[in-house]
């Protein structure tokens, strides 16, 4: 037998108090390890999310440039329109590669499978977002676009660009609705300037397959035909471009040159990107008050957790006394004990981490509703190292002043105490 | 002085005091006692309950320091010794058994008797816990936890124990107290066999006159005063 040994079977012996112990720990340890995935996933999924758009800049009405980052990536409410002519005249500029002119509406969703009940309220009042898009120069800047494949969806295509009754449905939002290619969907539209709604009939000629961004949550439908059924035949709610060359100064200069349209914005996502990113920033004080009381919560666990298990062996630790334990020796038990349990612990919180950081992000990503679709938490293994480190050593000095406290007890006072 | 070798002193006690302070009153567990323990010899310290027989053991095996007085253990001053200090003195020189055996309960057999081998740092084979657990007649019982056993089979145990070290002295605390007559009977010849076969001392504490009378010394003990 050696004191790992020894250790090992005082905490085996002891199933209950070493289980509470343990979870204690591990759920302080996968708080901390899930808070810092999100710290260090988010940047990267608001990248991610971005990137998707396939652009880099975007021209669009005046307003708030926050406000229009979270309405290109969730496609939100509180719509602003310019003149389409913004479109063609910018289209025209040396540094443009690609441009695209983009319309997003909101549409009424009709439920028809339930029509007869009147009472059955529950889809009445979602709204789809429906983008209107000019579909060649929209496939360039976003190539990678693909028609799911499989029973009920093959066969799917584009629309017709002349058509008005023809949609292509995103992946999530085909899901949702459960429709397939060849089904009709009902939605109904206030056009600009009316008070009561119009309901229109559309054919699904396509579902997209998933790309995990926001085009999942899409219909698309032709430009034109967007732009009749909202009654605005020449505006538009983004232009978005890439620039043949991107940096800094090719970027001032473009907006320069744009900015001179009245009623237009040019904003670079380089700046949405920060925008969001410092959104998060005052989150994150949050985020880390939250992991700093875990941990210390966890710390207070486990110290308890020791100081109560010394307590409650006292009797033991001074027989381990009076037949030759020294002083260091006690110390050095209780001290592997505690190592035993925060390695442990930590090491579980760590797997907890790892599987539910699934339920973590779609709780940030609620939380922080920005229209974030990729994972916002990456957990790495450095991340893990450096958890299940920083939690051995807590738990170490966490086991100090317990062992101290056993260590230096007289046996005759111990053993007494206990009996 | 009959045999020098026998007669050599292992503890040495002089006008020893162990006072417990208590919210108003001062007990007076020990109040001057001259002790000498010679080594291989049985010593009986005899007294009624609360005479001060523990506390006295407890002094002479290191685990508690005196209030007052003059105490060498194999030589070694032991007064004004910090608890880290005594731990020396009493490692490898002194055996101690308690009243209620004090077996840890998470540990089998076997690996309580090797648990004062490993704080000694002494090196030890399966082979050699056998021999002692065989001299206590519980080779069988190697693998069981204290819980099952009996009362005499703890006792045993924590004799095992004891002598693991293979200590100049074997002290215990009413070693009986906790066993009915019977068992208690056989344990006490048990420590009697031992301590002869190794030739080792023997104090015990009891208030037991029959096993006082198998003891080659009795002292007797009264309000922490020797009476005889
Ligand atoms: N830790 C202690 N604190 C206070 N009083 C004690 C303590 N230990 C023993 N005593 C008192 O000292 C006296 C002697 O106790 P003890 O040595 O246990 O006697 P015995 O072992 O002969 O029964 C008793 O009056 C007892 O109450
Ligand atoms: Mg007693």
């Amino acid at each position: 037998m050696n004191f790992f040994k020894f250790a090992l079977k005082n905490l085996i012996g002891r199933p209950i108090r070493t289980v509470l112990t343990i979870g204690g720990v591990a759920l302080a340890v996968a708080v901390a390890v899930s808070l810092g995935g999100f710290n260090q996933g988010y940047k990267k999924a608001i990248e991610g999310s971005i990137e998707q758009l396939g652009f880099q800049v975007m021209v669009m009405a005046k307003g708030c440039p926050y406000e229009a980052a979270t309405l290109m990536l969730k496609g939100g409410t509180g719509l602003l329109y310019l003149p389409d002519n913004a479109y063609t005249q910018i289209k025209e500029d040396p540094d443009v590669q690609a441009i695209t002119p983009i319309f997003i509406g909101l549409a009424e969703k009709q439920n028809v499978g339930i029509m007869g009940d009147e009472d059955e309220g529950d889809g009445s009042n979602a709204f789809t977002i429906m983008s209107g898009i000019d579909l060649k120069s929209f496939k360039e800047m976003k190539p990678w676009f693909t028609f799911k494949t499989g029973e009920g969806y093959d066969g799917g295509r584009w629309f017709d660009e002349n058509a008005t009754d023809e949609i292509v449905m995103g992946y999530e939002v085909a899901e949702y609705e459960n429709r397939k290619v060849g089904d009709t969907f009902y939605a109904s539209v206030t056009p600009n300037g009316a008070v009561e709604p119009v309901m229109h009939e559309f054919k699904v000629v396509g579902v997209l397959e998933r790309t995990g961004s926001q085009d999942d949550g899409s219909v698309y439908i032709p430009l034109k035909a967007a732009q009749t059924i909202f009654n605005r035949p020449n505006e538009l709610t983004i232009v978005g471009i890439k620039l043949k060359e991107f940096n800094g100064i090719r970027m001032r200069e473009f907006e320069g040159r744009w900015l001179r349209i009245p009623e237009v914005q040019v904003v670079s996502l380089q700046q949405v990107k920060g925008a969001l990113i410092s959104l998060i920033g005052t989150a994150q004080i949050m985020i880390a008050a939250v992991a700093i009381i875990a941990v210390i919560v966890a710390i207070i666990g486990v110290i308890n957790a020791i100081m109560m298990s010394v307590f409650e062996r006292m009797g033991e630790i001074g027989i381990m006394k009076a037949v030759g334990a020294s002083r260091k020796q006690v110390f050095i038990l209780i001290w592997i004990e505690t190592l035993f349990l925060t390695l442990i612990g930590a090491i579980v919180g760590c797997l907890l981490a790892i599987v539910g950081s699934g339920a973590v992000d779609t709780a940030l990503r609620y939380l922080l509703n920005m229209g974030v679709t990729t994972d916002m938490v990456d957990i790495t293994l450095p991340l893990l190292v450096l958890a299940v480190v920083s939690a051995v050593i807590l738990g170490l000095l966490a086991g100090i002043w317990p062992s101290l406290r056993a260590a230096n007890l007289r046996p005759v006072q111990a053993i007494r105490s206990s009996e | 002085m009959i045999q020098n070798n026998e007669k050599k002193v292992l503890i040495k006690g002089r006008n020893l005091k162990r006072y417990y302070y208590r919210a108003a009153e001062t007990v007076k567990a020990l109040d001057g006692i001259d002790i000498d323990v010679f080594a291989g010899e049985s010593l009986c310290i005899l007294g009624a309950s609360g005479s001060g027989k523990t506390t006295l053991i407890n002094l002479l095996s290191a685990l508690d320091a005196p209030t007052e007085g003059e105490l060498f253990i194999d030589g070694k001053n032991v007064i004004g010794l910090s608890e880290n200090q005594l731990v020396d003195i009493r490692r490898g020189v002194i055996g101690y058994v308690f009243q209620k055996f004090h077996l840890i309960p998470t540990l089998s057999v076997a690996e309580n008797v090797a648990l004062p081998l490993m704080f000694l740092g002494m090196p030890y084979s399966d082979r050699d816990i056998d021999v002692i657990l065989d001299s206590v007649g519980l080779l069988d019982r190697r693998t069981h936890k204290p819980s099952e056993l009996s009362g005499g089979q703890m006792q045993r145990v924590a004799v095992a124990r004891a002598l693991a070290v293979k200590p100049k002295v074997l002290i215990a605390d009413e070693p009986t107290g906790n066993l009915d007559k019977q068992t208690g009977d056989d344990v006490f010849a048990l420590f009697l066999d031992l301590v002869k076969q190794q030739n080792i001392g023997f104090i015990l504490t009891t208030h037991n006159l029959e096993l006082a009378e198998r003891c080659d010394r009795v002292i007797v003990l009264e309000d922490g005063k020797i009476i005889s």
